[in-house]
């Protein structure tokens, strides 16, 4: 349960140092260089700390966690690459170690060395699947929403 | 298993309307449809064209590659010493030679050209009122942000000034080097409100 509740905090508040700031998150997400269609980017910098936050206060709260974890899993297996693929490119620009890089990587927490950040981001994946394991269920609200639909008579998953 | 994926789509599904709605209602939200990034100035950004080689055949120097990006824009790049003389012109006191500051809020309060108006591209909505009028009677227009590698803010602030407010072209210059060049150079810094009178160095 304090597992889940400080990966839904954490999301909360890097989504909303983003959020409060889109601009500046537009920018940092305009280096990656992910599209040049310009709605398909404001609509990731726009869009992407909101949704943050949104998972995040799901997890603290204990709705859908299952669901929130996998969305979490998936944004973070789609932008550590990306992060990783800037780190070295920072690297290789400035001949550095990669693990001496430091830059904005537009995670919500500003200027990080490259490696904390990969490392930073394992551990949250890992946490994630570790949630998608069905664990962290104490004190949730409704934890699974759909697992009676699919399990006809199964256990309510209810846990006050 | 398939519960699991049922919850991951209906999670993706509400959150993305939440978070759209959330941008919409948020007073710092972006406009979906607009370009923040005119196409010029991202394919300037890639480098194009922006390598000028010196007489001598070794690369310029990284104010001359600025200067070349910015007329690459067809704007008109200024130098601290054409700068400092527009500052000190007396035309300044009456709003015919004008500062504008394309950095964001926060930067221009905590420092600022005296007497710059503020104008952060991304909210021009904000303080067009203001600047729009003050603009189209300067005799001059010197729009300047942080400076150097990060001008792409007074850039696109000039590109707005003359192509949305038509502000005449001949009367913009863009201030390469930026705040960043303009405190280094030891030159007055307003902190707070415009003309607030109060100064640091």
């Amino acid at each position: 349960m304090a597992i889940r509740w400080l990966l839904g905090l954490y999301f909360v508040y890097m989504g909303l140092n983003k959020a409060l700031h889109p601009d500046l998150f537009l920018k940092l997400v305009r280096q990656y260089d992910l599209t040049s269609n310009p709605c398909f980017l404001n609509a990731i910098a726009a869009g992407l700390p909101w949704f943050e936050v949104f998972c995040g206060l799901l997890l603290l709260a204990g709705v859908a966690v299952r669901g929130a974890a996998l969305m979490l899993l998936l944004m973070l297996m789609a932008f550590t690459p990306l992060v990783l693929h800037r780190a070295l490119t920072l690297a290789a620009a400035n001949a550095q170690h990669l693990c001496l890089v430091k830059f904005d990587c537009g995670c919500g927490t500003g200027e990080v060395f490259a490696c904390n950040k990969l490392v930073e981001n394992c551990l949250l994946m890992l946490v994630s699947a570790w949630l998608l394991t069905g664990r962290g269920r104490r004190l949730s609200l409704w934890f699974s929403p759909f697992e009676a639909a699919c399990h006809s008579g199964g256990t309510d998953s209810h846990v006050s | 298993m398939r519960s699991i994926l049922l919850e991951g789509l209906a999670v993706a599904a509400i959150g993305a309307a939440v978070a759209l709605g959330a941008n919409a209602l948020s007073p710092r939200g972006l406009k979906l449809g607009r370009d923040y990034f005119p196409p010029r100035l991202q394919a300037q950004s890639s480098g194009t064209n922006l390598s000028p080689k010196a007489p001598g055949g070794s690369t310029n120097s990284a104010a001359e590659l600025l200067a070349a990006k910015i007329r690459a824009f067809g704007l008109e790049p200024a130098e601290s010493n054409r700068v400092s003389q527009l500052f000190n012109d007396p035309r300044r006191e009456a709003d015919l030679i004008v500062f504008i500051d394309a950095r964001d809020e926060k930067d221009y309060k905590q420092g600022h050209i005296p007497g710059a108006l503020e104008f952060y591209d991304p909210y021009r909505d904000k303080y067009l009122d203001t600047v729009a009028p003050v603009c189209r009677i300067a005799q001059r227009v010197v729009v300047y942000c942080h400076g150097g590698d990060e001008c792409d803010d007074s850039i696109q602030a000039a590109l707005t000034l003359r192509d949305v407010l038509h502000v005449p072209k001949e009367n913009l210059l863009v201030y390469g080097g930026g705040f960043t060049e303009w405190c280094s150079n030891g030159l007055p810094v307003e902190i707070g409100e415009r003309n607030s009178g109060q100064m640091r160095r």
